[in-house]
C-alpha cells in the first residue's frame, strides 16, 4: 500500500492501491460466465475455420474482412461503419435501461482484469494475504510469489497479444512463425504492443482506467435518469450502522441493518464505499451486492441492503422501465439493424468499375465506326467462380469486345480491357451508356455501370 | 466595493482557444509530414481527376480532415481532465476521504475474521 499518504496539506495525494477481496455469489457467477464466454470467443474463434477460411479474419494486405459467411471488401466500408453505429447505439440503449452493465460484465478492461486478479489470487492469496505480502520485507517467499505471478501474467499477456495478431494474419501461419522465431516486423510489433497494453491495463492500471481514462464512464451519466438501474445502498434501512452480535435486536440498540463490516468496501474493485451514495467511480460490478447479501444471510436479515435499484425506487416513487427515450433508442436500433441486415442480404456480389482510357478520347475506324477504350475492373465477391456476359442496356448499336475472357475465380479481382464500338451516326459528342454485366450461371448476379461514350461532333 | 472591470476570457473560452490552437498545430504538422512523403495526386489521382477538385483543394480537404480528428482528440482530452472523480480524493469541495476498512469480525464477533464466510 502506498505509505506516503500525506496529511492533507497538498491538494492531491496518491490513490491507495486497491486489493479487491474475492467474492462469490449470483453476480460473481454471472461475471465469471461472461468472462468465460467472451474470452473463450476471443481465444478460440481464430482457430475455427469457416467456408475454407479463418472464421474471423481481417486480411489487411488483401483488404478483405471475413466474418463467418460474410466477406467485406473495402467498398463495403459503409457496413462496418453502420455496425459500429449500431454497437454504439446498443450501448446507449443498455445504459439507459440498465446502467453500466457493460462495465461490470462485458468491457474488455473488466474481463481481462478479472483474469489477472484470478492469477494474482492464485499465487498471492486473497486480499489480507496480498496486503501483508506487499508490506513485508523482501524474502524468498515474496520473491518467489512475485516472480511466479509476473511469469504467469506475462505469459497470459503474450498469448493475448498473439491471438490479437491472429485476427489479422492467419493464426496457424502466425503460430508457426512464432515457434520458429520468424515473425515479420509488424507482427512482432503488434504482438508485443497488444501484450504490453493487456499487461498494463489489466495488471497495473486496473480501476484507474475506469476512473480517469474511460470516456464512456465519463459520458454515461448523461444517459442516466432517475429510472436507470443503478447499484445503491439503502440508506434508510442501513443507518445508523454499527457492530453487533447476531442475537442483538438492532431496534433496541438503535441501529439500522448495516453492521459496519466494511466488506462492501473491501470487495470493491474501484476502492469506493457504496454507502456514500452513487459515485461516478462505481462500475456496477455488483460485488458489493453479493458480499452484503451474504452478510445479511449470516445475520438472518433480509437481503438487498445493497441492490440493483433505481433512484425513483429508492425515494419511494414508482419506477418506470418504458420511457420515451427508451422507445427512441429502440426504434432507431431496430431500423438500423433491419436496414443493415437487409442491405447485407441484398448485396450484389459483383463489383464493377469502368474507367475511360485517359490517353485517347475516341478512335475512328474504317466503316464509319467509332471506338472508345475503357479499363474494366471487376470484383467477384461470391464464393463461386463465374463467367460473365456484358452488353449495353437497351441499345443494339454498341458492340463490345473484352479481353481477356470475362472469367473470375471465387473472390477474384480482375482487370479487363473493354473496347466499345458504335456507328458514328449513334449521336454527337458525349453519350451516356449503361453497361450491364450478368453471370452466365444461376442464380443470376447482375450489375449495371454507367459511363460516357464519346463521338465526334461533326 | 467592487469596480466594474473589463474581463478577459472566461476559463471555458480559454480552454476552447487552447483546444482549437493545439489541434491546428498538430494538423498542420501532420499535413506537412504527410505531403512531404506522398503526392496527393498519387494518393487519389482518380478522385482528383474524376471530380476535378484540383490539387489545392485536395490539400485543403486532407488538412480539414486531420484538423477535425485532432480537434476531437484535443477536445476530448480537455473534457476528460476537467471532469471526473477528484483525483486521489482531493480534499475540499466534492472530495471524499479514502474509505476506511477494518476486519469484519472486529465489531461483529459472529463474522469470523478472514474466512468469515
Ligand atoms: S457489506 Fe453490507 S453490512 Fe457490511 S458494511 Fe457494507 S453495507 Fe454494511
Ligand atoms: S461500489 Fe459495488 S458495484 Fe460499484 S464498483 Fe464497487 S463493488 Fe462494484
Amino acid at each position: 500500500m502506498s505509505q506516503k499518504q500525506d496529511a492533507g496539506d497538498s491538494l492531491y495525494r496518491k490513490d491507495p492501491k486497491v486489493y479487491p477481496r474475492d467474492v462469490q455469489g449470483r453476480f460473481a457467477r454471472l461475471r465469471t460466465l461472461a468472462v468465460l464466454v467472451l474470452l473463450g470467443l476471443y481465444y478460440i474463434l481464430p482457430w475455427i475455420d469457416f467456408n475454407g477460411h479463418q472464421s474471423v479474419l481481417f486480411d489487411l494486405p488483401a483488404r478483405k474482412f471475413y466474418i463467418f459467411s460474410l466477406t467485406f471488401w473495402p467498398q463495403d466500408f459503409i457496413f462496418l461503419a453502420l455496425m459500429l453505429i449500431i454497437a454504439g447505439l446498443s450501448l446507449f440503449f443498455v445504459t439507459a435501461v440498465a446502467g453500466r452493465l457493460w462495465c461490470g460484465y462485458a468491457c474488455p478492461q473488466t474481463v481481462w482484469t478479472e483474469v489477472f486478479l484470478w492469477i494474482e489470487r492464485l499465487v498471492e492469496g486473497d486480499r489480507p494475504k496480498r496486503i501483508k505480502l506487499d508490506a513485508s520485507p523482501w524474502n524468498v517467499n515474496k520473491v518467489l510469489r512475485k516472480t511466479t505471478k509476473q511469469i504467469l501474467w506475462i505469459s497470459f499477456a503474450l498469448w493475448t497479444g498473439f491471438t490479437f495478431v491472429g485476427f489479422f494474419t492467419p493464426i496457424r501461419e502466425l503460430g508457426h512463425s512464432v515457434m520458429t522465431l520468424q515473425t515479420g516486423a509488424w507482427e512482432t510489433f503488434w504482438l508485443l504492443f497488444y501484450s504490453f497494453a493487456t499487461y498494463g491495463n489489466a495488471g497495473i492500471l486496473r480501476e484507474q482506467v475506469c476512473k480517469y481514462m474511460c470516456p464512456y464512464a465519463r459520458f454515461q451519466s448523461a444517459m442516466f435518469d432517475k429510472d436507470t438501474l443503478v447499484i445503491a445502498y439503502d440508506e434508510a434501512r442501513g443507518e445508523p450502522r454499527g457492530g453487533r452480535r447476531k442475537t442483538d435486536d438492532p431496534a433496541e440498540k438503535g441501529l439500522g441493518d448495516c453492521i459496519g463490516c466494511t466488506l462492501c468496501v473491501q470487495v470493491c474493485p474501484t476502492g469506493i464505499d457504496i454507502r456514500e451514495g452513487l459515485q461516478i467511480e462505481c462500475i456496477a460490478c455488483a460485488a458489493c451486492i453479493d458480499v452484503c447479501d451474504q452478510v445479511m444471510d449470516k445475520m438472518d436479515y433480509k437481503r438487498g441492503l445493497i441492490s440493483y435499484t433505481t433512484e425513483h425506487k429508492l425515494s419511494g416513487a414508482k419506477s418506470q422501465v418504458l420511457r420515451p427515450r427508451i422507445f427512441v433508442y429502440l426504434v432507431l436500433l431496430l431500423v438500423l439493424i433491419t436496414g443493415v441486415l437487409w442491405s447485407v442480404n441484398n448485396r450484389v456480389l459483383l463489383r464493377a468499375d469502368l474507367l475511360r482510357d485517359r490517353n485517347a478520347l475516341y478512335r475512328e475506324l474504317p466503316g464509319d465506326l467509332v471506338e472508345n477504350v475503357y479499363t474494366l475492373k471487376l470484383i467477384n465477391m461470391d464464393f463461386k467462380a463465374h463467367n460473365y456476359k456484358i452488353e449495353v442496356v437497351d441499345n443494339k448499336d454498341y458492340v463490345l469486345f473484352v479481353s481477356p475472357e470475362l472469367q473470375l475465380e471465387s473472390e477474384e479481382v480482375g482487370n479487363f480491357i473493354l473496347r466499345v464500338q458504335a456507328p458514328a451516326s449513334a449521336g454527337r459528342g458525349s453519350q451516356k451508356i449503361d453497361v450491364r454485366l450478368t453471370t452466365l450461371e444461376e442464380p443470376i448476379i447482375e450489375r449495371i455501370v454507367s459511363t460516357r461514350f464519346l463521338l465526334p461532333f461533326k | 466595493m467592487e469596480h466594474p472591470v473589463n474581463r478577459r476570457w472566461s476559463m471555458r473560452q480559454r480552454d476552447w482557444a487552447v483546444v482549437l490552437w493545439i489541434a491546428f498545430l498538430a494538423a498542420a504538422a501532420g499535413s506537412f509530414v504527410l505531403f512531404g512523403l506522398v503526392n496527393p495526386l498519387d494518393m487519389f489521382g482518380q478522385w482528383v481527376d474524376e471530380y476535378d477538385i484540383g490539387v489545392r483543394l485536395a490539400y485543403g480537404l486532407v488538412f480539414a480532415f486531420l484538423y477535425l480528428l485532432c480537434l476531437l482528440a484535443s477536445a476530448l482530452t480537455m473534457f476528460m481532465v476537467r471532469t471526473g472523480p477528484a483525483r486521489g480524493h482531493v480534499r475540499g469541495k466534492g472530495g471524499r476521504a479514502i474509505p476506511k476498512v477494518k476486519d469484519p469480525s472486529r465489531s461483529n464477533p459472529d463474522l469470523d475474521g478472514e474466512n468469515w464466510q
